[in-house]
């Protein structure tokens, strides 16, 4: 059986989050989206955990759960969380983000009896630890075997293993003798599988995509996905898929353009400036209007620390798809200003209702086929997305990046003004 | 070896404290006759050339041609504890390989700190074909500068035969501030052709408020599109010029 499953989500209970998530949204959503497995985010929120509790059953022998109330749903519960270690290294602070899997709401209050001595859980759903990275995995793995940890959105700037700010060069520093745990790494929106391969020494870990979602909203949920093809859906058969990196079984991943990702571009949101690595390097990494130092973002990173070329896929490699929500592509295309515009969800509602969920649109749905439910211009959007014909420009700072699935949406949609600060060497090469 | 004395501090601070607008860690080349600093940003958006011959000095000794680093802004943490019309000495500890500030008032005070690696890379100046020459007071273009910045990061500077103008607009609002041929500020202007640029606001104001605690009067030239260069005249012989890349608007 096929299951497109997003690991990484929060509850209302994690900052900056819509106090509208609970477990029945997240699983009208989920279903919605086309989702069959779905992390319930936060268990480490004492409030959270009894939510679930009492909002969830436990399936047998399977270490998912589903909802209490609707058993038939398609939507499964895994539970998860996101914890964020704090530790110093090097003389250098780490700010490292983690996910953490758990096959039962039991062994995750075990894993909250052991954590809760390094921070108050309840302050936040995704709770900051005073202890290093080792020390967080040594804690859940000696909790339950089966447990699974793994570095959360690799790469952005702040609070990633190899974040531009604080973070590492290597795995194996963040993680030390503990790193023998550590089987994945979740890409990030701004980051995707070819941006990851151009390091070898990322081959033997999993790449694996998640939406970390702060709403149950369709185009924040599973916007990043795995998708597996298992013979039974278990929280063991997905564990072990992952870890031993199996492509029989871990088929690919779904992944937004990683320009549409807060962080894709080096920048400066309060000054508009949005540079290309190359862009940013020349201008020594500062910005052209403030004169302080750009937030680098993941594609400089990555060419920092890339040993291979652009284009290089190791052999082992897991595939993956780009799609982009769909609620993103029918605002663009009639270009209202949010997903939220009724005229929006009119058009979302007619294609799911007629294709079953949101990735049997995005994904199967043919040209023709969608012609006789949409518009013709949103039809051809919808595979235009499918088939990367779309043009992102790129996020930078905490600003997602923006769709131009037309020529004409580019000119109606023009970027934060763009800065285009030369420099001295311009001028001195040109002219010697 | 080096030794080098400054009759009034002020001089010294007001001259460190332009060059440190650009720079952290600034190479001095000093020789028998001069002493020079030409560096370039870490962004290499701006550029400063300055340059003080021995007679700016009130005593000056230099044995041989040599270069100095220091951390700018250390060194003005110890000028500002320099009253105005003190006296400072710069020499270098040949064993230690420290800089000593002597500075002498009514009382001595001396200071050691520490020199840099010198930094071996040669900025070369740029070389542009300038279509308009500016020659304002310090105090106008800072007003020019000020009024642009309240409303927006970045203005455009044009030129005819008859005017300079600074025009800046941000989301809200928009500024055109006019300086006429002639006029108070304006002292001269030359202009081969109608050119404008486009700059950054916050390196400009830096560079003229710093700048003009140095001089009364600057030269500005520029092209379209091309540099601005920026010459500060020293009530004292030397130099103190600014190079500034300019920025291109997209839409």
């Amino acid at each position: 059986m096929r299951v497109i499953a997003d690991l990484h989500i929060h509850s209302r209970y994690s900052r900056a989050t819509s106090q509208k998530i609970c477990v029945k949204e997240i699983a009208r959503f989920a279903r919605i989206k086309g989702l069959n497995l779905v992390g319930t985010g936060d268990f480490t929120h004492p409030r959270w955990l009894e939510e679930l509790q009492e909002t969830l059953a436990q399936e047998s022998d399977t270490g998912l759960y589903r909802t209490a109330k609707k058993p038939e749903s398609s939507v499964r519960f895994m539970i998860t969380t996101e914890v964020s270690t704090i530790f110093t290294f090097e003389n250098e602070v780490k700010k490292i983000h983690h996910v953490v899997l758990t096959p039962s709401i039991e062994t995750a209050v075990q894993i909250n009896n052991r954590l809760e001595k390094y921070g108050d859980l309840a302050v936040d759903g995704r709770p900051t630890l005073n202890m290093d990275a080792p020390h967080l995995v040594e804690e859940v793995m000696e909790g339950a075997s089966e447990n699974m940890v793994f570095p959360a959105h690799a790469w952005t700037p702040w609070f990633s293993i190899f974040g531009a700010f604080s973070g590492f060069n290597n795995v194996e520093d963040c993680y030390q003798d503990m790193e023998k745990h550590i089987h994945a790494l979740e890409t990030g929106l701004s980051s995707d599988p070819p941006m990851n391969w151009r390091l070898s020494k990322l081959d033997k870990y999993a790449l694996v995509s998640n939406s970390d979602s702060h709403s149950a909203w369709p185009w924040r949920i599973g916007r990043e996905a795995n998708v597996f093809e298992l013979k039974r859906l278990s929280y063991g058969e997905i564990v072990d898929a992952i870890r031993s990196k199996d492509k029989e079984r871990f088929k690919f991943t779904i992944e937004t353009d990683p320009a549409y990702g807060k962080y894709h571009w080096t920048g400066h949101r309060n000054c508009n400036v949005a540079l290309s690595p190359q862009e940013a390097a020349k201008l020594g990494n500062i910005c052209p209007v403030c004169r302080r130092k750009l937030t680098r973002g993941v594609e400089q990173r990555v060419e920092e620390l890339a040993d291979r070329p652009a284009g290089f896929k190791p052999e082992n490699a897991i595939g993956f798809m780009r799609l982009l929500p769909l609620s993103e592509i029918i605002t663009t295309v009639l270009g209202t200003s949010s997903p939220y515009a009724q005229k929006v969800w009119s058009v979302y509602n007619k294609l799911v209702e007629r294709f079953g969920d949101e990735y049997a649109v995005l994904i199967d749905a043919t040209k023709d086929a969608l012609n006789k439910v949409v518009d013709e211009k949103i039809a051809e959007a919808i595979v235009r997305v499918r088939e990367g014909k779309v043009k992102v420009i790129p996020g930078y700072d905490g600003v997602y990046g923006r769709l131009a699935i037309f020529e004409e949406n580019v000119c109606e949609n023009p970027f934060p003004r763009r800065v285009q600060q030369l420099n001295l060497t311009d001028f001195t090469e040109k002219n010697q | 070896m080096f030794k080098l004395k400054v009759a009034d501090a002020k001089l010294l601070k007001d001259m460190a404290t332009a060059i440190s607008i650009l720079i952290d860690e600034a190479t001095f080349k000093i020789d028998p006759e001069n002493l020079k600093l030409r560096a370039m940003d870490p962004s290499r958006v701006a550029m400063v050339d300055f340059e003080w011959p021995k007679t700016v000095f009130e005593e000056y000794t230099c044995t041989e041609p040599t270069k100095m680093c220091i951390n700018i802004s250390e060194l003005l943490k110890l000028l500002r504890r320099a009253g105005k019309d003190e006296v400072v000495e710069l020499s270098l500890d040949e064993k230690t390989g420290r800089l000593q500030i002597r500075i002498t008032g009514k009382y001595t005070r001396n200071f050691t700190m520490p020199t840099l690696e010198s930094s071996e890379e040669e900025v070369p100046t740029p070389k542009i074909t300038f279509n308009v020459r500016a020659k304002a007071t310090t105090e106008g273009l800072r007003q020019a500068i000020e009024d642009a910045q309240l409303v927006s990061d970045h203005v455009r500077i044009e030129a005819d035969a008859e005017k300079l103008v600074f025009n800046a607009a941000g989301d809200l609002m928009s500024a055109i501030i006019e300086l006429q041929k002639g006029s108070d500020t304006l002292l001269d202007l030359e202009a081969k052709e109608p050119s404008k640029a486009t700059f950054g606001l916050s390196y400009l104001s830096e560079i003229i408020k710093a700048a003009s605690a140095t001089s009364d009067i600057a030269t500005l030239e520029f092209s379209t599109d091309m540099p601005i260069k920026l010459d500060f005249q020293q009530t004292k012989e030397g130099k103190l010029t600014f190079y500034l890349a300019p920025r291109i608007e997209t839409e």
